[in-house]
């Protein structure tokens, strides 16, 4: 009998939270770390009498995100009660736009295994409330068994896009491209910061496998997953956990299930699935987005990652594994344009942002924007070590004076005591000579024919190197020592 | 005469000229209350201190120093508010109902919170968690509902207005019990904040008062465009001005087709007669519209709607945050359970469970679904209606006030007496219920409908109605 081989199936649920100073449906501030129950008010803790209105900044900030997963947008769409019972949910229902989005389909495009272009779709994009946080006195930190549960409604009716996909993931490494891009794109949109540390990205997967026997497990969804290794982890976790179940002719549940990192494994809910029913949403008017809108919307788009990283790659022939470095963060990539557009060149200029500007960012700590060398005071840097004027080394040591004391170029070589255009022709004769004055008798045993392997002519180099400050042409240096010891 | 039975409209120039002043009103008011609540129990919260707080301050406003009282489903600031259930406790709500706030910068006096159907629900008063009011005009019967308390207290002569809210009735039943007129604006005419809802869609916040002209006066104070409520109204404002001398001539005024073969006691068939005479001898010409989809199915429809937004309108009631609730609960699960089995009355309950069986996802498009679409058809239907006809003349409800106790008996016989008030709350159309006389001491009320918006003209054809009708007497209140 053949070998049985399977197939994994997962779709992916994202919550992002999106960008904006006022909750979704009233104005109290989106700070979730202020004080414990300080950003809320009537609306937001669904006191009796009171009604929704919707921010429409946030229906802006779903248009963008919708348009960074290239989904199209509806011009009319719905918000619908979504009805369970728990504290963090003031109303007893989640306000949600579930049942008709904003957003008609999309994709968004990963790697296969064989590293081709994959498109993963996007079902929709719909906007909804997120609920408050619950602090439970139990050990475990669940609400069951808890002796006291403290609730927070800070968190309450701040703005969330959920994003679902079509079962188009394959793989766990997919499935972590898949968010990686969704995130750079989203956050190129505007449309949210995406922190994950925050706790700005969410997920839960559904996870089943087809076997090549024709079997199709059941579908598991995971959740609680809260960084991209989580998700990883838990997808690879769980396409073990059915292929094993299905090699032994055991049937996949079709259940909930939650990660729990510490241990590495996802267990089955003792909660079951809170049964869910919707109506509309009398309080709110249908929304309408008109072609106006989007096109407004639009044209607030910027270029998106990874279509600048392949137009990187393209026009500035920029090697694929850089311009995905650059093209992580919008600000960098425009950091590193502005370069190009003072007239460095591209390639040296993607290797000193790469490099040296990631690496004082990383050191220090900093953001782009908290990065002190100007783009064009670099593009003339590197403009000068590509001439020639200074080496790579100098170049390398400018840039550390440039950013340790927020000096330009010309101040940075003065002050290291750098010589542009290098040490060269007379210049560097007189300090072949003084070298040689100063080590006849290394002088003596070439010119007796005793440097037999060159040794000796490479040692006077390398002092001529160092009295230059690496400011001459090796090879000048070489050719003009030779000169010098059979004079 | 005692000055509690001034009407709006005289008590507000009275009290401008300084003829009388905010407190003799309060107390001849207070006295008035004091002499009948024993008998009617409209109140469920009587508010004198809260209203001399504000008689001690300078008052402004057209309303300046006349006292009102509130349908208890109004919110107001830091005075308790029960919507007459057990499970929102002594709930103080921190922010006023905007048509409260409008009434309090008129220069309103709040006298108290009026007794009401739990949640909204109900047509006697009777399903109230602090027991049932009286009809003033016989306290044996009940005063209809919802609103009952608030029909009952301006029939009473406790107030000269008061507000109330409609879903399927709720202001025009009442008034018609209790001999007064109450208006149900247009869907979006009245600001929603601060009223605790019941079914959302159909909910609208509405006056009470002795005559028509007084309607028009507490109208054109309540009708705002609000931001906190997004159903409400952006388009121009309205124009409540009354006028003494408008004209209903040439003016169609239709009956409903489908409605004629229906049972009416006596006394509403008689008026009907007489309204339609009044009105052709004031020139308009009475004319049938035919609502098809209306008589078969706006109940099934209302219902089905009500209830499904009534049931998420009541998920928030879980003693977590606010009103009644448990301390000595297992679970988060059993604390839910005992705060809504013992804050909720029976016929609450049965609208809960109700709405989640029509809105459960098996059964989802069968009825809560389908009801949306029918909902759609009923709109259409009264908007080609008033293609053809200016009005739609009807009655409030077909019988007569019953004796309290008598109503509960056969609760499918209320569910079809509304059959025409709810239709009109399906449609956002305003509806006025309007005193047409007495018979046996029992006053009988009427029904004039138009299209959305109307409000203003249907008010201007219930004032040429009034010139022959007369208006109401204040009821005796029980008094000997």
């Amino acid at each position: 009998m053949a070998e049985l081989t399977f197939t994994p199936v997962i779709g992916i649920e994202i919550h992002i939270r999106l960008k904006s100073d006022s909750k979704l449906f009233c104005s109290c501030s989106t700070d979730t770390d202020a004080a414990p129950n300080t950003n809320i008010c009537p609306v937001c803790m669904g006191l009796p009498g009171t009604l929704p209105r919707l921010n429409h900044k946030v229906v802006e900030q779903g248009i963008l995100a919708g348009l960074a997963l290239n989904c199209g947008i509806r011009p009319k769409s719905l918000f619908f009660r979504k009805s369970y019972f728990y504290p963090d949910l003031p109303k007893g229902h989640q306000v949600s736009q579930c049942d008709l989005p904003i957003t008609t389909s999309g994709y968004i495009e990963v790697h296969d295994a064989e590293g081709n272009l994959k498109k993963i779709r996007v079902h929709h994009l719909h906007l909804e409330e997120d609920v408050g946080s619950l602090h439970h006195s139990a050990s475990d930190g669940r609400l069951e068994g808890a002796d006291t549960s403290y609730v927070d409604y800070n968190r309450c009716g701040t703005p969330l896009a959920e994003i679902v996909s079509e079962p188009d993931v394959a793989s766990a490494a997919e499935a972590v491209e898949y968010v990686m891009n969704l995130r750079r794109r989203v956050i190129y949109s505007g449309a949210s910061d995406v922190e994950l540390e925050k706790g700005m990205m969410r997920f839960d997967a559904n996870v089943s496998m087809k076997c090549s026997d024709g079997r199709w497990g059941h579908k598991v969804e995971v959740k609680n997953m809260n960084s991209f290794k989580a998700l990883e982890r838990a997808i690879e976790f769980e396409i073990k956990r059915q292929k094993k179940l299905m090699l032994n002719g055991e049937d996949v549940i079709q259940e909930t299930r939650h990660w729990n990192d510490a241990k590495g494994i996802t267990s089955s809910s003792r909660v079951k699935e809170n049964y869910r029913k919707f109506i509309v949403e009398p309080d709110l008017p249908p929304l309408h987005v008109t072609q106006e809108w989007i096109d407004r919307m639009k044209a607030k788009m910027p270029e998106m990652p990874d279509v600048k990283a392949r137009r990187y790659v393209s026009e500035m022939k920029i090697p694929p594994e850089v311009a995905d470095v650059l093209t992580d963060d919008k600000n960098l990539a425009a950091y590193f344009e502005a370069c190009v557009a003072a007239g460095a060149n591209p390639v040296r200029a993607s290797h000193w942002v790469r490099t040296e500007v990631l690496r004082v960012m990383n050191e220090k700590q900093w953001k782009i924007a908290d990065f002190n060398i100007k783009p064009e005071v670099l593009a003339s840097l590197v403009a000068r070590v590509d001439e020639g004027k200074i080496s790579t080394t100098q170049g390398k040591e400018v840039f550390d004076y440039m950013t340790a004391n927020n000096s330009g170029v010309d101040e940075a070589i003065k002050k290291l005591g750098i010589t542009e255009g290098g040490v060269a022709g007379n210049a560097l004769n007189d300090v072949i000579q003084t070298v040689l004055k100063n080590n006849p008798d290394v002088l003596e045993e070439i010119k007796s024919g005793k440097d037999t392997k060159g040794k000796k002519l490479k040692f006077l180099q390398g002092l001529v190197m160092k009295e230059t400050k690496g400011q001459a042409k090796p090879q000048e240096v070489a050719e003009a020592i030779e000169k010098a010891v059979r004079n | 005469m005692e000055l509690y039975e001034y009407n709006l409209h005289e008590l507000v120039e009275k009290l401008k000229s300084k003829e009388i002043s905010p407190s003799e009103i309060f107390e001849s008011c207070k006295k008035r209350i004091d002499d009948c609540e024993e008998n009617i129990h409209a109140f469920i919260t009587r508010t004198e201190d809260f209203a001399k707080a504000q008689l001690s301050k300078e008052l402004t406003g057209i309303f300046a120093g006349v006292p009102t009282v509130l349908k208890d489903n109004l919110c107001t600031k830091g005075i308790r508010t029960t919507a007459a259930s057990k499970i929102l406790g002594n709930w103080r709500p921190p922010y006023d109902a905007t048509a409260w706030k409008d009434l309090r910068s008129a220069g309103a006096i709040l006298m108290g919170k009026v007794n009401m159907d739990e949640f909204a629900m109900g047509n006697t008063c009777g399903n109230s968690a602090f027991g049932p009011t009286h009809n003033p005009n016989d306290i044996s019967r009940v005063p209809g509902g919802s609103s009952g308390g608030s029909a009952a207290a301006v029939s009473a002569g406790y107030v000269s207005f008061s507000l109330g809210s409609d879903t399927g009735g709720s202001i025009r039943q009442p008034a018609s019990y209790c001999g007064v007129y109450g208006l149900k604006p247009t869907y979006g005419m009245v600001s929603r904040y601060g009223l605790i809802s019941y079914g959302s869609s159909l909910d609208q916040i509405g006056p009470f008062a002795r005559t028509v002209r007084d309607l028009q006066l507490v109208m054109s104070v309540i009708s705002n465009y609000d931001p906190m409520d997004s159903s409400c109204f952006r388009e121009k404002a309205h124009d409540f001005t009354h006028n003494e001398n408008p004209s209903i001539k040439g003016k169609k005024i239709a009956l409903v087709k489908e409605f004629q073969g229906f049972t009416l006691d006596a006394p509403i068939a008689d008026a009907m007669n007489k309204i339609k005479k009044i009105l052709e001898d004031e020139g308009a010409i009475i004319t049938e519209v035919s609502l098809p989809v209306v008589s078969r199915y706006a109940v099934a429809c209302y219902y089905a709607l009500a209830m499904s937004e009534a049931h998420t309108n009541l998920e928030r009631y879980d003693g977590v945050r606010l009103g009644y609730t448990v301390k000595d609960a297992a679970g988060i699960k059993e604390m839910f359970e005992r705060v809504r089995s013992y804050g909720f009355g029976p016929e609450v309950k049965s609208r809960i469970i109700a709405g989640t069986c029509l809105t459960e996802p098996t059964r989802c498009e069968e009825y809560y679904v389908a009801a949306t679409k029918v909902r759609t058809l009923i709109a259409q239907e009264f908007s080609r209606a008033f293609g053809e006809t200016d009005f739609i003349l009807q009655p409030v409800t077909p019988s007569m006030p019953p004796k309290i106790g008598e109503a509960d008996e056969d609760a499918m016989k209320g569910y079809e007496a509304d059959l025409y008030t709810l239709p009109v709350n399906l449609a956002g159309l305003p509806g006025l219920s309007f005193f047409t006389g007495y018979a046996d001491k029992l006053p009988v009320g009427l029904q004039l409908i138009g299209p959305r918006w109307s409000d203003p003209e249907l008010l201007h054809a219930g004032v040429i109605i009034e010139r022959h009708t007369g208006s109401p007497k204040i009821a005796n209140g029980g008094v000997k």
